[in-house]
């Protein structure tokens, strides 16, 4: 589906180093990352990030730290610079991959289509998987890496989704559109968890995050998370543009969920831009989502009595009347609406489109005989030979495209014309933002932006030196 | 606004030491699984859970 929507994804992987304890993660990541050997550019610029300014109109003094990680910091042997600890690489795919916190993190280059955006998430499952293999080989310690987002004793970690809106929106018709989402897709694209990790005790629940949110809204990432995020970093003109960041997605292994969970979230801001989102105001949202989550009954309800389908069917129906549709967004809605109907009635057809469904599938089969958290973990193990997704895979219960992702084309965004200058002139190219490439010229550097909304370059072979990136990047941004 | 409703703040989750045992599972039918997982699910560690643990991330 291609709504028009700039759009990334950002996923923090979990990574356990056999004999390694939380207090070598920072060191064990930042030297994952760097065992990366494909092509790469190390210099982003970190002058243009702005984390604590809030979509609200006000900027933070600091953001909060998770006192529990904080004591694992202060116990950390090794001391590095920040590039160093970062080891920041710019792909030349246009995406980015970096320690973050502890975690391999690999961010797709901006897309608009949502088929090059899946493609761009599993690209990242090729980086890590080979940045595992040559990280054994550079330490001789044995790794795993998980796509998932908690750690089960309390620790979680993020996938990220960036949605680039036009800033005339405004903050409260945003909120108000999609709030209601971001708690009712939960029971499409949740990516099931084993346990709780606060609250009421679970055996099972839809969502990895749930347990983690604390306030309805606030620009927090890393401790009391909300399921609104409000930092306002929009990595383009700031007086057009906003970002909205969504931190309360799963990692989903399922690539059709990946697809669904963004393809809700474009028609939700197609709708409050065009003023005809179905109003759920939510009296508590972090209440309604951890109910849902927990729902043994499978009627998902808030606690107001509303249910995830009614929610979903509104905004399906509202994007048919509402929504210049082509053909392959109405086929995105039959999609969503079939796997609805199939979680609904429990059809196992479920299994391959739902990762808590697959999941809980899974862990009534090993019931007995493993811990449920082993399992959890297990199906998210991105091995393609120990994994359980992959195990699914090849039993064709699930889809596996891992094997179909071309890794270094850049989509047909401003992400094309990054890709371009790294690929053709890597030794011209001194610094990279998200918005802007600044590039040696002459005896001198200029800083050259990027906006979100320029094409990729029209003929880009007709390009043969910087000067002439520089011109036509000016003519296309004119 | 909605993010100035003042209401109680739910908890952090707490740290826990990997020593709790793991869940029950949902009490449905229990299916019978193809060959490939039931390889797989051979080589799981069963302590793997108790034995990852993690930073906090964003």
């Amino acid at each position: 589906m291609n709504l028009g929507l700039l759009t990334g994804i950002e996923t923090e992987y979990g990574l356990f180093v056999e004999g390694r304890t939380p207090t070598d993660q920072v060191e064990d990541a930042a030297e994952f990352v760097r065992s990366h050997l494909g092509p790469s550019f190390v210099g982003w610029n970190y002058d243009h990030e702005s984390p604590r300014n809030d979509l609200r109109g006000f900027k933070l003094e600091r953001l909060s730290v998770d006192p529990e990680d904080w004591k694992f910091e202060s116990g950390s042997r090794v001391r590095q610079s920040d590039a160093a600890v970062r080891s920041d690489r710019v792909m030349h795919n246009g995406g980015r991959y970096y320690n973050d916190h502890g975690h391999p993190e690999y961010a797709t280059p901006e897309c608009l289509d949502t088929a090059d955006l899946v493609c761009h998430d599993l690209a990242g499952h090729a980086t890590l998987r080979h940045c595992a293999t040559q990280f054994t080989e550079r330490t001789g310690r044995r790794c795993k890496v998980y796509k998932n987002n908690t750690d089960f004793h309390g620790a979680s970690y993020g996938t990220h989704e960036s949605y680039l809106v036009p800033r005339a929106v405004g903050f409260e018709a945003l909120y108000a559109a999609v709030m209601p989402m971001l708690v009712a897709r939960t029971i499409l694209c949740g990516a099931g968890k084993a346990c709780a990790e606060s609250g009421e005790p679970c055996d099972f629940q839809l969502s990895q995050r749930a347990d983690f949110f604390m306030e309805s809204a606030n620009a927090e990432t890393l401790y009391r998370r909300p399921i609104f995020n409000t930092r306002d970093e929009p990595h383009a003109d700031p007086r057009k543009w906003m970002r909205l960041h969504v931190i309360s997605g799963d990692a989903n292994m399922n690539p059709n969920a990946t697809a669904r969970k963004v393809s809700l979230m474009h028609i939700a801001l197609r709708l409050a831009e065009a003023g005809h989102a179905p109003r759920w105001p939510l009296a508590d949202p972090v209440r309604a989502i951890r109910q849902i989550s927990r729902d043994t009954t499978r009627k998902f309800e808030t606690p107001e009595g509303v249910s995830a389908y009614a929610i979903l069917d509104s905004y399906l129906e509202a994007a048919v009347q509402h929504l210049d549709l082509c053909s392959r967004g109405r086929e995105a809605l039959d999609e969503i609406a079939r796997v609805m109907n199939w979680v609904r009635s429990l059809d196992d057809q479920a299994i391959g489109a739902v990762d808590w469904v697959a999941k809980e599938y899974l862990l009534r089969a090993f019931s007995g005989d493993l811990d449920g958290r082993a399992v959890d973990l297990a199906y998210c193990d991105l091995d393609r030979d120990e994994g359980l997704y992959y195990g699914l895979a090849a039993a064709g219960m699930v889809p596996d495209l891992d094997d179909l992702v071309e890794l270094t084309e850049a989509p047909p965004t401003r992400a094309a014309w990054r890709a371009l200058a790294l690929e053709r002139w890597p030794e011209a190219v001194r610094a990279v933002t998200w918005s802007s490439l600044t590039l040696a010229v002459g005896s001198g550097e200029i800083e050259v932006a990027l906006p979100p909304d320029i094409a990729a370059p029209p003929n880009p072979e007709s390009i043969l030196s910087v000067e002439d990136f520089i011109t036509e990047l000016e003519r296309c941004n004119a | 606004m909605p993010e100035r409703i003042n209401r109680p703040k739910p908890a952090e989750p707490e740290r826990k030491l990997g020593e709790d045992e793991g869940p029950k599972n949902p009490n449905l039918q229990k299916p019978s699984l193809p060959n490939e997982l039931l390889r797989r699910m051979k080589n799981i560690d069963p302590d793997q859970a108790k034995k990852y643990r993690q930073r906090s991330g964003q």
